[in-house]
């Protein structure tokens, strides 16, 4: 095991931290797949509303590559289909089946054997991946886009550690899903080289307990945020070009993986955490697409809540989970307006820098989603270079992106950026850094295609 | 809820959409985000923000400046008695510097705010903190003898052709401060500099109001021994009760200032700590070339730095992050350059006894090509990524 030696992060220590037992809860009466956090998508529907769906069923398909399929997690009928603005899909909505005792009917994949993993040519797990709705568990970077099938990755990074600081700990996912795990190391060895599993330094010592587990850990990141993002792990250990196009998946959609080739049937169980300050909720074993408003019961104030405080995606409570989204963060709102709030001491309000009394202490902080302050100008105070995890200077590259010097932008390493959210999270100027950056990358995406 | 907010929230309409005074709305918003911190909530990622915003960040280097404040009003009052020929009380000493100095920081602060909200006002944008420091930066670099007039222009043309007319706050590549000085130093050199620096009309013989910088040696006698018996021992100038602009005269309270700053993060300490490496370098360097020993020229590392507006300057107006470079390394070279320039300018300049405005001035100008350079030096060394 090698230790990956980071610096720069988000190092203070943050309430409301998951507890680790966990609890189930109830089959919810809806589920759905949603369009929003997969990345470049270009959905086309493959089924209309009031059409039955088994477990397994294609739901749409991305029109980048028709053979990449989003399949249903539960048998039911498709009881609706969102659009958003512009008619950009938003959820396929499905109902699912009472009558049927809670069993799934599932749609019948082949499945691989563990002894044999070695012989089956890619092409077939590709395309049995694609079929089966978990080919997009594999993101190619640099802009972490669904993983191109024709690109052979120099490494991929295995990262037992969700986005978001309390994403759901790795010792409860995994819990009995070893075997799943190591068979999908060895499919990941089909497709690439080079294997990288990461780590967070604190979980170590309780993934003791999962037999096997420890010996495929090959590197152990820090434990402050983003340093076991799989974008960091990569800038950190990438030595050539080359290495910018290698994949990521979480250990979570390993498992997935691994159960899918093994049964040949879609796996729906999930593991999500809802966290919010002054509390110590449990995990929470759910159905993947589960509505938001099971998770989090009735919320009666202002709070947000999102898929991650720094780089999840704000949701309604009648919307439901994405794939790709473990974590659910209840950001409570802090509506008092302080007389002469900007020259307080602040013992209680949390901070990267070192102009509130806070930072002197070690007790867990309530980060609350206000923007504490206004926008205005960048003064160039550097406080986005000192937090940047992938050594960026986001303060030029801005000013790059904003005379549309896509060139200069890229020199100073714009697709190096994980989008962790930590420079709009410093900027005393309260610009939106890591929206431009993320629109850097984007423009540049779209520039290639 | 707070009166002071009631009344706030009542008058608002007046300010806003179609209300009698909307053109000041610029104004109306600065007052009541000065009273009450705002709290809008985020609406991108990240949906957490850090607690630090400009408002706190520029009201840390105000809290910087005021052991500088303090000396500075004292010691006006304190030269003011020597002049004088009258010994004073700590108190009568501040009360009399108070009288001088208070109505400079009142010109600055009203005129340059006035610019402020006049800009605000036409480019329909929020009035930004940084003036909060300038309009206490400028007068402090000023003699307390300075014309009110002058105070005002001074300000005028370091905020409007300093910073505003580049788009404001942000935007500058000048010191703002430091250019409006640099202005009232060019058009009227004689309130800034001569016997300007003690604030009395008629002085006692034998009292001269010149600074530590302006004196030279008599022929055969060394400089350091010429300052000691003009009064400019090196712990005088140390503490600061020497004559001299009203804010500069502390090295001490400069470090103090400049301690605060570094610890708080608010300047960068590679500035402060390059700026007196290459001063010290330099001084040293000129020291140990033969001759001049009755000029600056031998007055070694100590007397450069505790004479004149160096630390001052080094430690308040280099560190402005907008005028200074945004690089680690630029920084460093940025600093040791004002250090370098500074003791050149005094030594090999027989023009300006005083080199600090001029060299950080002039290495604002150069600030975007370190910057420049770092980053292409930079840029090379990562694995390219495109």
């Amino acid at each position: 095991m090698e230790n990956i030696k980071i610096s720069k992060g988000f190092k203070v220590a943050l309430a409301g931290m998951p507890d680790l037992s966990v609890i189930q809860i109830p089959e919810p009466e809806t589920i759905a797949v949603s369009a929003l956090d997969i990345p470049y998508i270009r959905p086309k529907l493959l089924v209309k509303e009031n059409d039955p769906v088994k477990t397994g069923t294609p739901l749409f398909c991305d029109k980048r590559n028709k053979c990449i399929h989003y399949v249903s997690p539960g048998t039911g009928i498709v009881k609706q289909i969102i659009f958003g603005q512009r008619r950009r899909l938003v959820e396929v909505v499905i109902a699912l089946d009472k009558n049927r005792d809670k069993k799934d009917e599932f749609i019948q994949f082949e499945t691989l054997s563990p002894d044999d993993i070695d012989t089956v040519p890619r092409s077939k797990i590709t395309k049995l991946l694609q079929e089966g709705g978990l080919w997009q568990c594999f993101r190619e970077f640099p802009s972490k886009d669904t993983a191109d099938e024709n690109h052979e990755p120099p490494m991929i990074i295995v990262s037992l550690n969700g986005n978001d600081p309390f994403s759901p700990h790795p010792q409860v996912v995994l819990e009995n899903e070893i075997s799943f795990f190591e068979f999908g190391i060895k499919v990941l060895k089909q497709f690439s080289n080079r294997i990288i599993v990461t780590s967070r330094q604190d979980n170590l010592s309780s993934l003791n307990r999962l037999n096997g587990l420890k010996e495929h850990i090959t590197h152990i990141a820090p434990d402050f945020y983003p340093a076991w993002d799989p974008g960091v792990v990569l800038y950190k250990l990438k030595r050539t070009r080359e290495e910018n196009r290698s994949w990521c998946i979480s250990a979570e959609h390993l498992v997935l993986m691994g159960k899918f080739l093994l049964t040949g049937r879609y796996p729906v169980k999930r593991v999500v955490t809802v966290t919010r300050s002054n509390d110590k909720k449990p995990h929470i074993i759910t159905r993947q697409g589960a509505p938001v408003k099971d998770l989090v019961g009735s919320l009666d104030d202002n709070s947000l809540i999102t898929t991650g405080r720094f780089n999840g995606r704000y949701v309604e409570p009648k919307s439901h989970m994405g794939f790709f989204e473990s974590t659910l963060t209840i950001i409570s709102d802090n509506q008092k307006e302080e007389l002469f709030g900007f020259i307080k001491p602040g013992l209680t309000k949390p901070t990267a820098s070192k102009t509130f009394l806070s930072c002197l202490t070690k007790t867990p902080k309530n980060l609350d989603c206000n923007i504490h302050g206004e926008e205005r100008a960048c003064i160039n105070c550097g406080y986005c270079v000192n937090i940047c995890p992938v050594d960026l200077m986001p303060n030029f590259i801005i000013k790059a992106l904003l005379s549309d010097d896509i060139e200069d932008a890229l020199n100073y390493g714009l697709l190096d950026c994980c989008e962790c959210g930590l420079c709009s999270y410093a900027c005393p100027s309260k610009i939106e850094l890591t929206k431009l950056l993320s629109h850097g990358i984007d423009a540049h995406y779209k520039d290639k295609e | 809820m707070h009166p002071l907010k009631k009344l706030l929230n009542s008058s608002e309409k007046y300010f806003t959409g179609s209300g009698k005074f909307n053109r000041l709305k610029p104004l109306f918003d600065a007052t009541k985000t000065f009273l009450f911190f705002p709290s809008s909530k985020t609406r991108y990622t990240p949906f957490v923000r850090d607690s630090l915003d400009l408002k706190r960040f520029m009201s840390f280097v105000l809290i910087s400046l005021l052991p500088v404040l303090i000396f500075g009003i004292y010691n006006t009052g304190f030269q003011a008695g020597i002049a004088r020929g009258e010994s004073y009380t700590f108190f009568q000493a501040f009360l009399l510097g108070s009288s001088y100095v208070l109505p400079i920081i009142i010109v600055s602060y009203a005129v340059g705010f006035f610019w402020e909200v006049l800009f605000a006002v036409i480019r329909k944008h929020k009035i930004s903190e940084g003036f909060l420091v300038t309009g206490l930066l400028f007068p402090l670099t000023l003699p307390a003898t300075i014309p009110l007039w002058q105070v005002a222009i001074g300000i005028s043309f370091g905020v409007v052709i300093g910073k505003e007319v580049f788009g404001g706050t942000g935007r500058n590549f000048l010191n703002p401060a430091l250019t409006g000085r640099a202005f009232l130093f060019f058009s009227y050199p004689v309130s800034m500099s001569g016997d300007v620096w003690m604030a009395v009309k008629n002085s006692v013989d034998g009292v001269s109001g010149a600074t530590a910088l302006s004196i030279l040696a008599p022929e055969g006698e060394k400089i350091t021994s010429a300052l000691s018996d003009s009064g400019f021992s090196l712990s005088n100038l140390f503490l600061g009760f020497v004559p001299g602009s009203i804010g500069e005269t502390s090295a001490f309270c400069c470090i103090l200032g400049a301690l605060f700053l570094i610890i708080t993060k608010i300047a960068n300490f590679r500035i402060i700590i390059g700026g007196i490496a290459g001063l010290i370098v330099t001084a040293i360097i000129f020291y140990l070339i033969p001759g001049g020993s009755d000029s600056w020229m031998n007055a070694g590392p100590l007397f450069h730095l505790c004479a004149g507006g160096f630390l001052f300057g080094i430690s308040f107006m280099a560190t402005d992050p907008v005028s200074a470079p945004g690089t680690n390394q630029g920084r460093w070279i940025f600093g040791f350059l004002i250090g370098f320039l500074t003791v050149t300018i005094r030594v090999a300049n027989p023009a300006f006894v005083e080199g600090t405005m001029l060299a950080i001035l002039f290495m604002n100008v150069f600030a975007p090509m370190l910057d420049h350079i770092v980053m292409k030096y930079t840029a090379s060394k990562r694995i390219p990524n495109v």
